[in-house]
């Protein structure tokens, strides 16, 4: 259950990570020095979990799409699910090197894009990753979900901050950092 | 990678497909071509099975906003026809049916930047493009499909594709898309239409055409 890790950077030292994939960084083991940006350009109704240990320098973020994943089926991509997503990226980040209780939550995303009565993607996505982090004792030290616009969302490994704008807005603001 | 949770269409499935959706399309281009009096060019339509992560790439560029208009369409399990057209395009549409200049395209942000007239046009050039499509493919597999009122939003290619691909990738890491690109150079209209089936949706439509199918689920 690891499918779907991004691991490659572009020139401008960016990832761009499309739905139900994830990318992880340990900044102090990185043979280039590179510390790159991720980002994800639309985010609607999927979520981006930003999950950084400052201290040891790791940090990762997964591009969520369901709330649940469906029992007794083969998963390929897990971070497609809130539930496996955010357990695997806290593993995923223990393994880089993080400690447990050191691990900060940033969540972006979550929106109604289109006004449906059935479309409640975007808030079922945002309870479970709020329930998900709960349990396992993970703050949230900066959100910004919810509303009707998409969003571009930006974490820089590098000094842990996160920049979100939504699609109306022409300015970046800064979440955390 | 391993996908073990696949689809798999022969190229007679792929085929029917491709051509179930340029007998919608074509209908519906039809309906808009004597709407806007000009001759649109049209694209062949592609079927495609993709990864739900790659489905944004089947469309433009995806850092521009861009017009979507989504129509459900119930039937016994998920439907939609989704129109995907640049802004320059919807204006286009509303100056030529409402005959004069109500937004400029740096003023079109939102959905709400639009006066209740424009939004009934866009609205009614929805309705009138997937009813015409749904009815051409309810007509060729004898059933009845009428779309709901469509629901428009204004937004990144991404953000407007993410609830709809949520909804239909949820049992399959494929998705089905049966796209048709349109244009008219003349007074810059370009967009896409584009049908998306429910996996059990094409498992009716294969057996009502009688094909054989073999959707490894």
């Amino acid at each position: 259950m690891t499918g779907g890790r991004v691991e490659k950077i572009d020139r401008k030292d960016e990832i761009f990570l499309p739905i139900g994939h994830y990318a992880i960084f340990n900044c102090k083991n990185n043979p280039n020095k590179i510390q790159p940006k991720i980002s994800i350009y639309g985010l609607g109704s999927c979520i981006a979990l930003i999950l950084f240990d400052y201290k040891n320098n790791v940090s990762g973020m997964s591009h969520i799409l369901l709330p649940k994943s469906r029992q007794n089926k083969t998963i390929n991509f897990p971070h497609k699910y809130a539930n496996l997503s955010v357990k695997l990226l806290i593993q995923e980040l223990i393994n880089h090197g993080a400690m447990r209780k050191n691990i900060k939550a940033i969540i972006v995303g979550g929106s109604k894009i289109f006004d449906l009565d059935e479309n409640f993607m975007g808030i079922d996505n945002t309870k479970a990753i709020k329930q998900e982090l709960e349990k396992l004792e993970i703050k949230i030290i900066g959100e910004n979900t919810g509303g009707s616009e998409g969003r571009v969302v930006i974490f820089d490994t590098n000094d842990f901050s996160v920049y979100v704008k939504s699609t109306r807005e022409k300015d970046f603001k800064k979440l955390h950092g | 990678m391993n996908n073990s949770v696949n689809i798999k269409l022969t190229q007679d499935q792929l085929d029917m497909l491709k051509e179930l959706g340029n007998i919608g399309s074509g209908h519906a281009i039809t309906a808009l071509s004597k709407l806007v009096s000009n001759k649109i060019e049209v694209s062949l339509t592609s079927a495609d099975i993709i990864p739900f992560w790659k489905v944004p790439e089947l469309f433009d560029d995806p850092s521009i906003d861009m017009v979507g208009i989504y129509s459900n369409i119930p039937f016994n399990s998920d439907l939609a026809i989704i129109q995907i057209f640049t802004k320059e395009s919807i204006i286009s549409l509303i100056n030529i049916l409402a005959d004069d200049d109500r937004i400029a395209v740096e003023d079109l942000k939102n959905i709400d930047d639009l006066d209740d007239f424009s939004c009934s046009i866009i609205n009614e050039i929805g309705n009138i493009l997937s009813g015409h499509y749904a009815n051409a493919i309810a007509d060729l597999l004898s059933i009845k499909l009428i779309p709901n009122v469509p629901k428009i939003a204004i937004d990144t290619i991404n953000a407007i594709l993410d609830g709809i691909i949520a909804k239909y990738a949820q049992i399959s890491d494929y998705m089905i898309l049966i796209n048709t690109k349109l244009k008219v150079s003349d007074i810059n209209i370009e967009g896409t239409i584009c049908l998306i089936p429910s996996i059990s949706i094409l498992k009716s439509i294969f057996k009502i055409l009688n094909l054989k199918y073999d959707l490894n689920l």
